[in-house]
Protein backbone atom coordinates (compact mmCIF):
# COMPACT_ATOMS: atom_id res chain seq x y z
CA UNK A 1 0.00 0.00 0.00
CA UNK A 2 1.29 3.16 -1.05
CA UNK A 3 0.55 6.64 0.42
CA UNK A 4 0.69 9.73 -2.74
CA UNK A 5 2.52 12.75 -1.51
CA UNK A 6 0.51 15.73 -0.29
CA UNK A 7 1.21 18.97 -2.69
CA UNK A 8 -0.27 22.62 -2.04
CA UNK A 9 -0.46 25.50 0.80
CA UNK A 10 -2.76 23.19 3.29
CA UNK A 11 -2.94 23.12 7.16
CA UNK A 12 -1.03 20.40 6.98
CA UNK A 13 2.46 19.62 5.48
CA UNK A 14 1.96 15.70 4.05
CA UNK A 15 5.16 15.38 2.94
CA UNK A 16 6.62 16.25 6.08
CA UNK A 17 4.33 14.27 8.12
CA UNK A 18 4.51 11.16 6.35
CA UNK A 19 8.34 11.48 6.67
CA UNK A 20 7.63 11.83 10.42
CA UNK A 21 5.46 8.42 10.75
CA UNK A 22 8.03 6.92 7.63
CA UNK A 23 5.62 6.64 5.17
CA UNK A 24 3.83 3.77 7.01
CA UNK A 25 -0.30 4.06 6.43
CA UNK A 26 -0.42 2.05 9.67
CA UNK A 27 1.56 4.76 11.90
CA UNK A 28 -0.41 7.35 9.80
CA UNK A 29 -3.78 6.32 10.87
CA UNK A 30 -2.74 5.15 14.40
CA UNK A 31 -1.31 9.19 14.74
CA UNK A 32 -4.47 10.93 13.39
CA UNK A 33 -6.53 8.80 15.14
CA UNK A 34 -5.04 9.75 18.80
CA UNK A 35 -4.81 13.72 17.34
CA UNK A 36 -8.27 13.45 16.68
CA UNK A 37 -9.52 11.89 20.25
CA UNK A 38 -7.06 13.90 22.05
CA UNK A 39 -7.44 17.55 20.46
CA UNK A 40 -10.95 17.95 21.87
CA UNK A 41 -9.98 17.13 25.08
CA UNK A 42 -6.81 19.52 25.58
CA UNK A 43 -9.07 22.00 23.36
CA UNK A 44 -11.80 21.93 26.23
CA UNK A 45 -9.20 22.33 29.05
CA UNK A 46 -7.69 25.33 27.34
CA UNK A 47 -11.04 26.84 27.09
CA UNK A 48 -11.81 26.34 30.70
CA UNK A 49 -8.66 27.18 32.08
CA UNK A 50 -8.37 30.54 30.26
CA UNK A 51 -12.09 31.24 31.19
CA UNK A 52 -11.12 30.25 34.94
CA UNK A 53 -7.74 33.20 34.68
CA UNK A 54 -5.85 29.63 35.22
CA UNK A 55 -2.85 31.10 33.54
CA UNK A 56 -0.53 28.48 34.49
CA UNK A 57 -2.58 25.72 33.08
CA UNK A 58 -3.26 27.72 30.19
CA UNK A 59 -0.04 27.57 29.50
CA UNK A 60 1.19 23.78 30.05
CA UNK A 61 -2.39 22.96 27.57
CA UNK A 62 -1.26 25.88 25.33
CA UNK A 63 2.45 23.38 25.28
CA UNK A 64 1.03 19.89 24.86
CA UNK A 65 -0.86 21.78 21.72
CA UNK A 66 1.62 23.17 20.29
CA UNK A 67 3.96 19.51 20.62
CA UNK A 68 0.94 18.11 19.14
CA UNK A 69 0.50 20.32 16.33
CA UNK A 70 3.80 20.20 15.10
CA UNK A 71 4.14 16.47 14.96
CA UNK A 72 1.10 16.50 12.87
CA UNK A 73 3.37 19.02 10.66
CA UNK A 74 0.29 21.54 10.88
CA UNK A 75 2.83 24.15 11.23
CA UNK A 76 0.60 27.23 11.54
CA UNK A 77 -1.89 26.02 13.84
CA UNK A 78 1.42 25.16 15.49
CA UNK A 79 2.37 28.57 15.76
CA UNK A 80 -1.01 29.42 17.11
CA UNK A 81 -0.53 27.55 19.70
CA UNK A 82 3.14 28.77 20.72
CA UNK A 83 1.60 32.04 20.62
CA UNK A 84 -0.88 31.47 23.07
CA UNK A 85 1.52 29.66 25.62
CA UNK A 86 3.51 32.77 25.28
CA UNK A 87 0.80 35.46 26.36
CA UNK A 88 -0.48 32.56 29.07
CA UNK A 89 3.14 32.65 30.59
CA UNK A 90 3.25 36.49 30.22
CA UNK A 91 -0.55 36.83 31.69
CA UNK A 92 -1.67 38.54 29.02
CA UNK A 93 -4.93 38.26 29.46
CA UNK A 94 -6.57 40.79 27.03
CA UNK A 95 -4.91 38.69 23.96
CA UNK A 96 -5.56 35.39 25.33
CA UNK A 97 -9.25 35.49 24.02
CA UNK A 98 -8.38 36.63 20.04
CA UNK A 99 -5.23 34.42 20.40
CA UNK A 100 -7.72 31.12 21.25
CA UNK A 101 -9.96 32.06 18.53
CA UNK A 102 -7.21 32.34 16.12
CA UNK A 103 -6.09 29.03 17.05
CA UNK A 104 -9.62 27.73 16.75
CA UNK A 105 -9.64 29.19 13.34
CA UNK A 106 -6.36 27.36 12.28
CA UNK A 107 -7.50 23.59 14.01
CA UNK A 108 -10.98 24.00 11.89
CA UNK A 109 -8.95 24.01 8.59
CA UNK A 110 -6.72 20.95 9.73
CA UNK A 111 -9.34 18.74 10.63
CA UNK A 112 -11.22 18.00 7.24
CA UNK A 113 -7.96 18.19 5.64
CA UNK A 114 -6.97 15.13 7.94
CA UNK A 115 -9.71 13.57 7.82
CA UNK A 116 -9.73 13.57 4.44
CA UNK A 117 -6.08 12.97 3.61
CA UNK A 118 -6.73 10.04 5.68
CA UNK A 119 -9.91 8.44 3.94
CA UNK A 120 -8.46 8.70 0.51
CA UNK A 121 -4.89 7.73 1.22
CA UNK A 122 -5.11 4.75 3.59
CA UNK A 123 -7.47 2.21 3.12
CA UNK B 1 18.74 -2.01 23.33
CA UNK B 2 16.20 -1.48 25.96
CA UNK B 3 15.05 2.56 25.64
CA UNK B 4 12.62 4.56 28.24
CA UNK B 5 10.04 7.24 26.64
CA UNK B 6 8.56 9.21 28.62
CA UNK B 7 5.81 11.72 27.27
CA UNK B 8 2.46 12.47 28.26
CA UNK B 9 1.25 13.40 24.59
CA UNK B 10 -0.23 9.94 23.64
CA UNK B 11 0.86 11.27 19.80
CA UNK B 12 4.13 11.96 20.20
CA UNK B 13 4.57 8.63 22.71
CA UNK B 14 2.81 6.34 19.40
CA UNK B 15 5.44 8.59 16.92
CA UNK B 16 8.39 7.98 18.81
CA UNK B 17 7.27 4.18 20.16
CA UNK B 18 7.29 2.96 16.30
CA UNK B 19 10.21 5.12 15.21
CA UNK B 20 12.47 3.57 18.31
CA UNK B 21 11.27 -0.24 17.47
CA UNK B 22 11.43 0.09 13.93
CA UNK B 23 15.71 1.18 15.06
CA UNK B 24 15.87 -2.16 16.58
CA UNK B 25 15.52 -0.80 20.21
CA UNK B 26 13.25 -2.38 23.01
CA UNK B 27 10.99 0.05 23.86
CA UNK B 28 8.83 0.99 27.85
CA UNK B 29 6.58 4.27 27.53
CA UNK B 30 5.48 5.65 30.24
CA UNK B 31 2.92 8.64 30.45
CA UNK B 32 4.24 10.66 33.36
CA UNK B 33 7.97 11.87 35.45
CA UNK B 34 7.18 9.79 38.43
CA UNK B 35 7.07 6.15 36.28
CA UNK B 36 10.06 7.62 34.48
CA UNK B 37 12.38 8.23 37.01
CA UNK B 38 11.20 4.38 38.91
CA UNK B 39 12.35 2.88 35.71
CA UNK B 40 15.75 4.45 35.50
CA UNK B 41 16.42 4.37 39.20
CA UNK B 42 15.95 0.46 39.35
CA UNK B 43 19.84 -0.87 38.73
CA UNK B 44 18.81 -2.64 35.92
CA UNK B 45 16.78 -0.23 34.48
CA UNK B 46 16.92 1.03 30.64
CA UNK B 47 20.34 3.06 30.46
CA UNK B 48 19.32 5.41 27.38
CA UNK B 49 15.80 7.66 27.68
CA UNK B 50 13.84 10.00 25.66
CA UNK B 51 12.49 12.54 28.39
CA UNK B 52 9.53 15.29 27.28
CA UNK B 53 9.99 18.15 29.73
CA UNK B 54 6.23 18.82 30.64
CA UNK B 55 5.00 16.11 32.08
CA UNK B 56 2.53 15.29 35.22
CA UNK B 57 3.82 14.52 38.65
CA UNK B 58 7.60 15.27 37.60
CA UNK B 59 9.08 17.24 34.78
CA UNK B 60 11.86 16.06 32.39
CA UNK B 61 14.84 18.04 33.97
CA UNK B 62 13.57 16.13 37.76
CA UNK B 63 14.01 13.43 36.17
CA UNK B 64 17.21 13.87 35.61
CA UNK B 65 18.17 15.20 38.71
CA UNK B 66 16.49 12.24 40.53
CA UNK B 67 18.90 10.23 38.40
CA UNK B 68 22.11 11.43 38.59
CA UNK B 69 21.37 11.71 42.40
CA UNK B 70 20.25 8.32 42.87
CA UNK B 71 21.50 5.96 40.34
CA UNK B 72 24.97 6.49 39.96
CA UNK B 73 26.02 3.27 38.49
CA UNK B 74 25.71 2.26 35.27
CA UNK B 75 25.31 5.00 33.66
CA UNK B 76 22.05 6.19 31.91
CA UNK B 77 21.85 8.83 28.78
CA UNK B 78 19.24 10.94 28.90
CA UNK B 79 18.04 13.36 26.11
CA UNK B 80 14.95 16.11 26.54
CA UNK B 81 13.21 16.06 23.37
CA UNK B 82 10.71 19.47 23.99
CA UNK B 83 9.07 21.85 22.18
CA UNK B 84 10.93 24.25 24.64
CA UNK B 85 13.32 25.37 22.34
CA UNK B 86 15.06 28.97 24.05
CA UNK B 87 18.72 28.86 24.73
CA UNK B 88 18.09 28.99 28.14
CA UNK B 89 15.67 26.09 28.05
CA UNK B 90 18.68 24.28 26.41
CA UNK B 91 21.02 25.48 29.33
CA UNK B 92 18.29 24.75 32.09
CA UNK B 93 17.72 21.59 30.65
CA UNK B 94 21.56 20.18 30.29
CA UNK B 95 22.33 21.58 33.13
CA UNK B 96 19.85 19.35 35.22
CA UNK B 97 21.76 16.16 34.16
CA UNK B 98 20.08 15.89 30.60
CA UNK B 99 22.90 14.52 28.03
CA UNK B 100 21.37 15.47 25.16
CA UNK B 101 18.67 18.11 23.90
CA UNK B 102 16.18 18.08 20.74
CA UNK B 103 13.47 20.12 19.93
CA UNK B 104 10.41 18.41 18.92
CA UNK B 105 8.69 17.64 16.28
CA UNK B 106 11.69 15.36 16.03
CA UNK B 107 13.35 14.62 12.69
CA UNK B 108 13.54 10.21 12.70
CA UNK B 109 17.08 10.36 11.25
CA UNK B 110 18.55 12.87 13.68
CA UNK B 111 16.84 11.31 16.62
CA UNK B 112 18.57 8.34 15.72
CA UNK B 113 22.04 9.46 15.06
CA UNK B 114 21.99 11.10 18.67
CA UNK B 115 20.76 7.65 19.95
CA UNK B 116 23.60 6.28 18.49
CA UNK B 117 26.04 8.99 19.72
CA UNK B 118 24.87 8.19 23.10
CA UNK B 119 25.52 4.29 22.74
CA UNK B 120 28.67 5.11 22.05
CA UNK B 121 29.20 6.64 25.21
CA UNK B 122 27.75 3.94 26.72
CA UNK B 123 30.08 1.22 25.47
CA UNK B 124 32.86 3.38 25.95
CA UNK B 125 31.59 3.85 29.84
CA UNK B 126 31.08 -0.06 29.85
CA UNK B 127 34.71 -0.41 28.74
CA UNK B 128 36.37 1.65 31.33
CA UNK B 129 34.01 0.12 34.56
CA UNK B 130 35.12 -3.62 32.48
CA UNK B 131 38.89 -1.91 32.87
CA UNK B 132 38.53 -0.35 36.58
CA UNK B 133 36.86 -3.88 37.90
CA UNK B 134 40.14 -5.43 35.98
CA UNK B 135 42.31 -3.80 38.14
CA UNK B 136 40.76 -3.81 40.74
CA UNK B 137 40.65 -7.51 41.06
CA UNK B 138 44.27 -7.95 40.26
CA UNK B 139 44.77 -5.65 43.41
CA UNK B 140 43.09 -7.64 45.76
CA UNK B 141 43.81 -11.23 44.48
CA UNK B 142 46.41 -13.26 44.51
CA UNK B 143 47.16 -14.49 40.49
CA UNK B 144 47.79 -17.94 40.89
CA UNK B 145 45.08 -19.07 43.08
CA UNK B 146 42.56 -16.62 42.21
CA UNK B 147 42.24 -16.08 45.88
CA UNK B 148 42.19 -13.11 48.28
CA UNK B 149 46.04 -12.04 48.67
CA UNK B 150 47.88 -11.13 51.48
CA UNK B 151 47.22 -7.31 51.80
CA UNK B 152 43.21 -8.14 51.38
CA UNK B 153 43.06 -11.13 53.98
CA UNK B 154 45.32 -9.40 56.55
CA UNK B 155 42.95 -6.44 56.18
CA UNK B 156 39.48 -8.81 56.45
CA UNK B 157 40.93 -10.23 59.24
CA UNK B 158 41.75 -7.04 60.97
CA UNK B 159 38.03 -5.81 60.64
CA UNK B 160 36.67 -8.99 61.95
CA UNK B 161 38.77 -9.23 65.48
CA UNK B 162 37.87 -5.38 65.97
CA UNK B 163 34.32 -6.36 64.87
CA UNK B 164 33.94 -9.23 66.80
CA UNK B 165 35.55 -7.53 70.19
CA UNK B 166 32.74 -4.84 69.68
CA UNK B 167 30.29 -7.16 69.41
CA UNK B 168 31.56 -9.76 71.80
CA UNK B 169 31.00 -12.45 68.96
CA UNK B 170 33.40 -14.61 67.71
CA UNK B 171 35.53 -15.23 64.22
CA UNK B 172 37.41 -18.12 63.96
CA UNK B 173 41.47 -17.91 62.53
CA UNK B 174 42.92 -20.51 60.56
CA UNK B 175 46.58 -20.70 58.74
CA UNK B 176 47.31 -23.59 56.99
CA UNK B 177 50.67 -24.68 55.29
CA UNK B 178 50.95 -27.29 52.93
CA UNK B 179 52.95 -30.16 54.23
CA UNK B 180 56.19 -30.73 52.55
CA UNK B 181 55.55 -28.63 49.38
CA UNK B 182 59.08 -28.21 48.49
CA UNK B 183 59.43 -31.70 48.11
CA UNK B 184 56.20 -31.15 45.36
CA UNK B 185 58.59 -28.76 43.55
CA UNK B 186 61.41 -30.17 43.92
CA UNK B 187 60.23 -33.76 42.60
CA UNK B 188 57.69 -32.29 39.47
CA UNK B 189 58.66 -28.79 39.21
CA UNK B 190 57.13 -25.38 39.62
CA UNK B 191 54.52 -25.93 37.40
CA UNK B 192 53.00 -28.64 38.67
CA UNK B 193 53.66 -26.83 42.47
CA UNK B 194 51.68 -24.15 40.54
CA UNK B 195 49.25 -26.71 39.69
CA UNK B 196 48.98 -27.95 43.44
CA UNK B 197 48.08 -25.15 44.84
CA UNK B 198 45.66 -23.84 42.89
CA UNK B 199 43.44 -27.61 43.26
CA UNK B 200 44.21 -27.39 47.46
CA UNK B 201 42.70 -23.46 46.98
CA UNK B 202 39.60 -24.73 45.30
CA UNK B 203 39.65 -27.28 47.81
CA UNK B 204 39.41 -25.41 50.96
CA UNK B 205 37.11 -22.61 48.98
CA UNK B 206 35.18 -25.75 48.39
CA UNK B 207 35.12 -26.89 52.66
CA UNK B 208 34.06 -23.32 53.81
CA UNK B 209 30.97 -21.04 53.50
CA UNK B 210 30.50 -18.82 51.14
CA UNK B 211 30.95 -15.90 53.35
CA UNK B 212 34.04 -16.81 54.89
CA UNK B 213 37.15 -15.67 53.59
CA UNK B 214 39.49 -17.34 52.46
CA UNK B 215 43.58 -15.97 51.26
CA UNK B 216 46.92 -16.45 50.43
CA UNK B 217 48.94 -15.54 53.05
CA UNK B 218 52.23 -16.72 51.60
CA UNK B 219 53.77 -18.98 49.14
CA UNK B 220 52.24 -22.29 50.37
CA UNK B 221 50.34 -20.54 53.04
CA UNK B 222 46.27 -20.04 53.41
CA UNK B 223 44.83 -17.82 56.07
CA UNK B 224 41.28 -18.72 56.35
CA UNK B 225 38.86 -16.64 58.32
CA UNK B 226 35.63 -17.80 59.72
CA UNK B 227 33.14 -15.33 60.65
CA UNK B 228 30.64 -15.80 63.52
CA UNK B 229 31.92 -19.24 64.29
CA UNK B 230 32.23 -20.68 67.90
CA UNK B 231 35.39 -21.67 69.75
CA UNK B 232 33.34 -25.00 70.08
CA UNK B 233 33.37 -25.20 65.96
CA UNK B 234 36.08 -23.93 64.92
CA UNK B 235 37.76 -27.30 65.65
CA UNK B 236 35.39 -29.30 63.55
CA UNK B 237 35.47 -26.53 60.97
CA UNK B 238 39.24 -27.17 60.57
CA UNK B 239 39.38 -30.88 60.68
CA UNK B 240 36.71 -30.16 57.67
CA UNK B 241 39.49 -28.33 55.62
CA UNK B 242 41.94 -30.63 56.45
CA UNK B 243 40.31 -33.80 55.35
CA UNK B 244 38.75 -31.83 52.08
CA UNK B 245 43.03 -30.86 51.40
CA UNK B 246 43.85 -34.30 51.82
CA UNK B 247 41.00 -36.91 50.78
CA UNK B 248 41.90 -37.12 47.18
CA UNK B 249 45.77 -37.26 45.14
CA UNK B 250 45.91 -33.97 43.25
CA UNK B 251 46.39 -35.39 39.30
CA UNK B 252 48.87 -32.92 37.56
CA UNK B 253 50.20 -33.53 34.33
CA UNK B 254 49.66 -36.89 34.47
CA UNK B 255 50.91 -37.89 38.23
CA UNK B 256 49.04 -38.11 41.35
CA UNK B 257 50.06 -36.39 43.94
CA UNK B 258 48.99 -36.90 47.68
CA UNK B 259 48.80 -33.37 49.75
CA UNK B 260 48.35 -32.34 53.52
CA UNK B 261 47.93 -29.63 55.46
CA UNK B 262 48.90 -28.73 58.92
CA UNK B 263 46.57 -26.10 60.77
CA UNK B 264 47.05 -23.62 63.35
CA UNK B 265 43.69 -22.91 64.70
CA UNK B 266 42.56 -19.44 67.04
CA UNK B 267 39.21 -18.31 68.28
CA UNK B 268 39.25 -14.80 68.72
CA UNK B 269 36.51 -14.84 71.39
CA UNK B 270 39.36 -17.20 73.96
CA UNK B 271 41.99 -13.92 73.42
CA UNK B 272 42.09 -10.62 74.39
CA UNK B 273 44.15 -9.65 71.14
CA UNK B 274 43.37 -6.60 69.07
CA UNK B 275 46.08 -6.42 67.07
CA UNK B 276 46.13 -8.49 64.05
CA UNK B 277 49.97 -9.38 63.82
CA UNK B 278 49.23 -11.25 67.33
CA UNK B 279 46.79 -12.73 66.01
CA UNK B 280 48.65 -14.46 63.43
CA UNK B 281 51.47 -14.86 65.54
CA UNK B 282 49.82 -17.16 67.83
CA UNK B 283 47.77 -18.78 65.29
CA UNK B 284 51.33 -19.35 63.48
CA UNK B 285 52.52 -21.17 66.87
CA UNK B 286 49.92 -23.13 66.99
CA UNK B 287 50.68 -24.50 63.29
CA UNK B 288 53.76 -24.87 64.02
CA UNK B 289 52.76 -26.81 66.95
CA UNK B 290 51.19 -29.03 64.43
CA UNK B 291 54.17 -29.31 62.21
CA UNK B 292 56.01 -30.80 65.19
CA UNK B 293 53.15 -33.08 66.06
CA UNK B 294 53.97 -35.04 62.91
CA UNK B 295 51.97 -32.61 60.27
CA UNK B 296 48.48 -33.10 58.72
CA UNK B 297 46.96 -31.94 61.53
CA UNK B 298 45.15 -29.37 63.79
CA UNK B 299 46.53 -27.55 66.60
CA UNK B 300 44.59 -25.49 68.22
CA UNK B 301 46.08 -21.94 69.65
CA UNK B 302 43.84 -22.21 72.98
CA UNK B 303 45.43 -24.37 75.17
CA UNK B 304 42.44 -24.96 76.88
CA UNK B 305 41.03 -26.92 73.57
CA UNK B 306 40.85 -30.24 73.26
CA UNK B 307 43.96 -31.58 70.93
CA UNK B 308 42.55 -34.05 68.35
CA UNK B 309 45.06 -37.35 68.54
Amino acid sequence: MKIRDGVGKSAVNFDELLNRVDRDPQLLREVVDIFLSDYPLRMSALRLAIAEADWRTAEKVSHTLKGMLSNMAATRAASAAAHLELLARSVDAAALPDALASLEGEVALLLPELNGYSAKNVS
Amino acid sequence: MRILVADDDALSRTLLERTLERAGYEVTAVDNGRLAAEHLCCHDGPRLALLDWVMPELDGPAVCREVRQKREQPYVHMLLLTSKESKQDVVEGLASGADDYLVKPFDPEELKARLRTGLRILQLEDRLVEAREDMRFKATHDPLTGLFNRGVIVDLLAREVVRTHREGSCAVVLLGDVDHFKQINDTHGHVVGDSALREIANRILGAVRSYDYVGRYGGEEFLVVLNNCDTSLALSRAEQIRRAVSAAPVHVAGSAISVTISLGVLATKDWALLAVEEVIHEADAALYKAKADGRNCVRFANSSATQPE
